[in-house]
């Protein structure tokens, strides 16, 4: 049973949603006690919802379990983006994303594990005092981050599920690919950011992980609204869809940079067979080169996000938000206190980088060129968009490594892994990891990337692979 | 930079736009009795919460733009600039650093002289903190984010003026501007400026006062400041470049900090703020709905025969230049009224220490009343007695000058009747005055007046008591 069925017997009244949900909770209690998934689970809160839905079962997701990315705000939720620096921070507001979810009957079970605020490829960041989620294929392995927890429990739960993730620079198809489920990140400007605690503004977008195709896509089109509340909002006749096509008439382009060097031997092989599938369907495939992407994407990635994250983070100081601590010394001494023993280590060193990049006397050198460099990136996905009607690479170099491995990496290392989501993330542009197969038992995954509003194309796409 | 002058004065002035709401979210913008009443997750900086421009204030700032010719930008761009102070939600205030909506314009002062700008941007206010008492001695400070979030237009001018008075009347003239283009509110908004001044003889070291209210501070604190360095060059002190407070209350300045260098706010592009394109449209449809201005105004009166410093007066303030124009379709002569706007109705509100808006004056009987002194039915000095009674409460003039016999008496055998009373009644004053005495004609003039309990005209009085003495003394 799926999400859609679950929620067609629960409006034929043929499923009780208190009882489902009941069990539920305590099989999601299980799961995390082994595997961390969830930063916080909101049974009352749940329950309050689910006896909503019994007592008017109606919208396209009535009764169905829904888990939301911890840095995506819950009315009344602790919603702390994994941080330490935000424990036991309770929103006074649904992001509208959550919002549209509830209003198609949708019950928030809990809050997923992540990089502490999104900074990180592992989910190894997790902010001080939380636990990192683990591989549901290998406790030793990562999850994939940043939306770790949400990709996670999406494959462990036997029960129907769609999760509420989020992505920055690959937060959303990095761990679908780990964990081998399903991930979108949607067109920037296609799903309101109002109540996401910020990344990166400019990059952030909020995302379905599913087990199926056909769930990613269930939430996606419930989400996917105009929001005046978010002036980064796309208006939907500003959202311009390019025309269903027959896969006779398809062409998309293999990314060629990332078939060779770097990418680890099994998945090269994967990556292959995928194209074979393609071909075999009719569909044209032809190498194309994305040489400003392969040069410039990581650097102008980690120089604008981390500008943007600096500025972000400022509000977490122990004044209006962040944890309160004792007052000693001046409100310098005060807020340095606050932040030094609450933020985590990679937190602390991307607000570093972002406010050194952002400085006057690097601000042209660093922030400003990125910028420029950012355009030119756009330009040249757009290029390609003309001739192509989809990208195809794989998600990740390698398979999910182990915590030891990891810990091993030097962070330049840890943000090299990020080539092949990055170009998709900076250009805005929709993006979905697909299941394609497991090697030496881990799963691997497929990148497809679309023109700007074209998730249809996404969806077509993984249907054809899918089926 | 070469400067010429003796002093060198620059300012950065903000003013508070009076939009319904806010800059970046729904909230009123207004002032509130209770604290904390005017707020929301965006005014407050909750996480997760996102601006959303007001775009009223495009409007706003493109006609302060028009109206000091200054270049428009084609595009709103807000920035972020981050810095750690507890009156601020975010730790970062959204303001305008890269395009500024306006640049290069310029305000003339009353002589003619313009003052250039090097921009006008728009930005949020932050919070307010409150302290018990002096910010040194505070056990506490308390947080208002009523005023968190709602927008300013900021003013940058060139090092230009060259003494507190022409900085007094660039403020006064900013304030006019402000008022006639209906976006602040001259009675209740906050203006506030920084000013930067330099003099020739500590080699124009800059020092930067912060925080000056209003028009008359601005000079005060100006010109303490020039003769406190003059007094310091004279010790033999070394000036530096530092950052001074204003302290009204005991009329000085005091050092704040003497850092050379300047704070490093890194700015970044807003990225929740996408850019907001300001069509040629957008600009001519601005441009239509201009309002007339103080210097256009001052002409066209002038045209009318008008005072030069009546017109000048009366056109300094919105509310008088629009009392003045209805006036004018009442059919009162334009010279009458801008003078009688002038002396009298200013005189009696200066004297009530009201403004034009706070006095509430009836004006039909006012324009009653400006009519009949006008047309000579009732003396000057009658009106002048009347415009003060006006002030209290309102009343029927035409009634109450009739019933009180206030008519100006122009039967001339009444008034000879009661000049013979007061020369007979005078005899002193007329010895006096037939010794020389101009002074004694006077004393005898008042005596008349009080006979006519004012309706008689002095000028008339005086001319028949000459007579009569005349031909007193020729008898």
């Amino acid at each position: 049973m799926d999400a859609r069925e679950l929620a067609e017997k629960v409006r034929a009244r043929k499923i009780d949603p208190v009882q489902s949900i009941k069990e539920v909770l305590q099989k999601i209690k299980r799961i995390n006690a082994e595997y961390h998934y969830f930063t916080t689970i909101c049974e009352e809160n749940a329950l309050e919802q689910a006896e909503q839905v019994k007592r008017n079962p109606k919208g396209k997701l009535a009764g169905v379990p829904v888990s939301v990315k911890d840095c995506i705000c819950v009315k009344g939720v602790e919603s702390a983006a994994g941080s330490r620096i935000l424990e036991g921070y309770k929103p006074v507001f649904d992001a509208t994303a959550v919002e549209l979810l509830r209003e198609e009957g949708a019950i928030i079970i809990g809050k997923t594990s992540q990089d502490e605020f999104g900074f990180g490829g592992f989910s190894a960041n997790v902010g001080i005092g939380h636990q990192k989620p683990l591989n549901p294929f290998d406790r030793q392995r990562s999850c994939g981050g940043s939306s770790g927890g949400s990709a996670g429990i999406t494959q462990k739960a036997d029960f129907p599920h769609i999760s509420l993730a989020e992505s920055t620079g690959g937060s959303i198809v990095n761990p679908a690919s780990f964990c081998g489920v399903v991930g979108l990140c949607p067109t920037y400007g296609a799903v309101s950011r109002y109540g996401l605690l910020d990344y990166a503004n400019s990059l952030d977008k909020i995302g379905p992980m599913a087990k199926s195709i056909a769930e990613a896509r269930l939430m996606f089109d419930i989400i996917a609204q105009h929001d005046e509340k978010d002036a980064t909002s796309v208006p939907h006749g500003q959202r311009q869809k390019h025309k269903e096509k027959n896969p006779e008439e398809m062409r998309i382009g293999i990314i060629s940079y990332v078939m060779g060097d770097g990418i680890a031997e099994p998945i090269q092989e994967h990556t292959k067979k995928v194209i074979e599938r393609l071909r075999q369907k009719g569909i044209a495939c032809k190498e194309v080169a994305l040489p400003t992407v392969k040069e410039f994407a990581i650097a102008t990635y980690y120089l604008l996000a981390t500008a943007e994250a600096s500025t972000n983070l400022a509000k977490y100081c122990g004044m209006r938000y962040g944890k309160a601590e004792q007052l000693k010394g001046n409100f310098n001494d005060y807020f340095s206190d606050v932040r030094s023993r609450n933020f985590g280590k990679e937190a602390k060193r991307r607000v570093i980088l972002g406010t050194f990049a952002r400085m006057a006397g690097y601000r042209d050198a660093y922030y400003l060129k990125a910028a420029k460099v950012r355009t030119k990136i756009i330009e040249e996905y757009r290029e390609l968009f003309k001739s192509y009607d989809a990208l195809l690479s794989p998600t990740v170099p390698i398979l999910p490594p182990t915590f030891e491995e990891i810990g091993n990496l030097t962070p330049l290392a840890q943000y090299m892994l990020d080539a092949l989501t990055v170009g998709p993330n900076l250009a805005g542009l929709p993006h979905m990891n697909l299941p394609s197969g497991n090697a030496q038992g881990l799963p691997v995954g497929t990148l497809l990337t679309a023109d700007h509003f074209n998730e249809h194309i996404l969806f077509r796409l993984g249907e054809i692979l899918e089926g | 930079m070469q400067f010429t002058t003796d002093i060198v004065i620059g300012l950065e002035v903000h003013a508070g736009l009076n939009t319904k709401t806010k800059l970046f979210c729904g909230c009123p913008n207004r002032k509130a009795e209770q604290p904390n009443t005017l707020i929301c997750p965006v005014c407050l900086g909750h996480p997760g919460s996102k601006p959303v421009v007001n775009r009223k204030v495009i409007e706003y700032a493109l006609r302060m733009g028009i109206a000091t010719q200054s270049k428009l930008a084609s595009e709103l761009i807000f920035s972020r600039k981050s810095y750690f102070y507890p009156d601020l939600a975010k730790n970062y205030q959204i303001t305008q650093y890269e395009l500024p909506i306006c640049s290069g314009g310029k305000l003339a002062l009353k002589d003619g002289k313009e003052v250039g700008f090097i921009r006008i941007h728009l930005e949020e206010d932050p919070a307010s903190l409150v302290h018990q008492g002096s910010m040194q001695e505070s056990p506490f400070v308390l947080v208002d984010y009523n005023r968190s979030g709602s927008p300013l237009l900021e003013i940058v001018t060139k090092p230009c003026m060259a003494s507190p008075e022409e900085a007094r009347d660039f403020m006064k003239q900013l304030i006019t501007t402000l008022g006639y283009l209906n976006i602040f509110d001259a009675n209740d908004g906050i203006i506030k400026a920084d000013a930067n001044l330099s003099i020739r003889e500590s080699g124009y070291t800059r020092v930067e006062i912060k925080n000056i209210t209003g028009f008359k501070e601005i000079e005060r604190a100006l010109i303490y400041e020039v003769a406190r360095q003059k007094q310091e060059i004279n010790d033999g002190k070394n000036r530096v470049q530092e950052t001074r407070g204003w302290d009204a209350d005991k009329g000085i300045t005091f050092s704040m900090r003497t850092k050379e260098t300047e704070a490093d706010y890194g700015y970044i592009i807003d990225p929740d703020l996408v850019p907001i394109t300001i069509t040629k449209e957008m600009i001519e449809e601005v441009r239509m709905r201009m309002p007339e201005l103080a210097p256009q105004k001052i002409q066209r009166y002038a045209g009318l025969g008008v005072d030069r410093t009546d017109a000048e007066i009366v056109a300094s303030e919105l509310e008088l230049a629009e009392l003045f124009e209805r006036a004018l379709e009442e059919g009162i002569k334009p010279v009458f009224a801008a003078r009688w706007i002038r002396r009298e109705l200013l005189r009696v509100l200066n004297y009530n220490k009201k403004s034009i808006t706070d006095a509430k004056v009836d004006e039909r009987q006012l324009f009653t009343l400006f009519r009949l002194v006008s047309g000579k039915k009732i003396t000057e000095k009658t009106g002048q007695r009347l415009i003060e009674k006006l002030m209290d409460a309102s009343f029927d003039m035409q009634e109450y000058v009739e019933k009180e016999g206030l008519l100006a008496v122009s039967d001339s055998d009444q008034l000879e009747q009661w000049c013979r009373e007061a020369i007979a009644e005078s005899t002193k004053a007329v010895e006096d005055y037939k010794n020389g005495s101009e002074k004694s004609l006077n004393f005898i003039v008042g005596h008349v007046m009080q006979k006519s309990r004012g309706t008689a005209a002095p000028e008339e009085v005086k001319g028949m008591l000459r007579n009569l003495l005349r031909n007193t003394s020729a008898l």
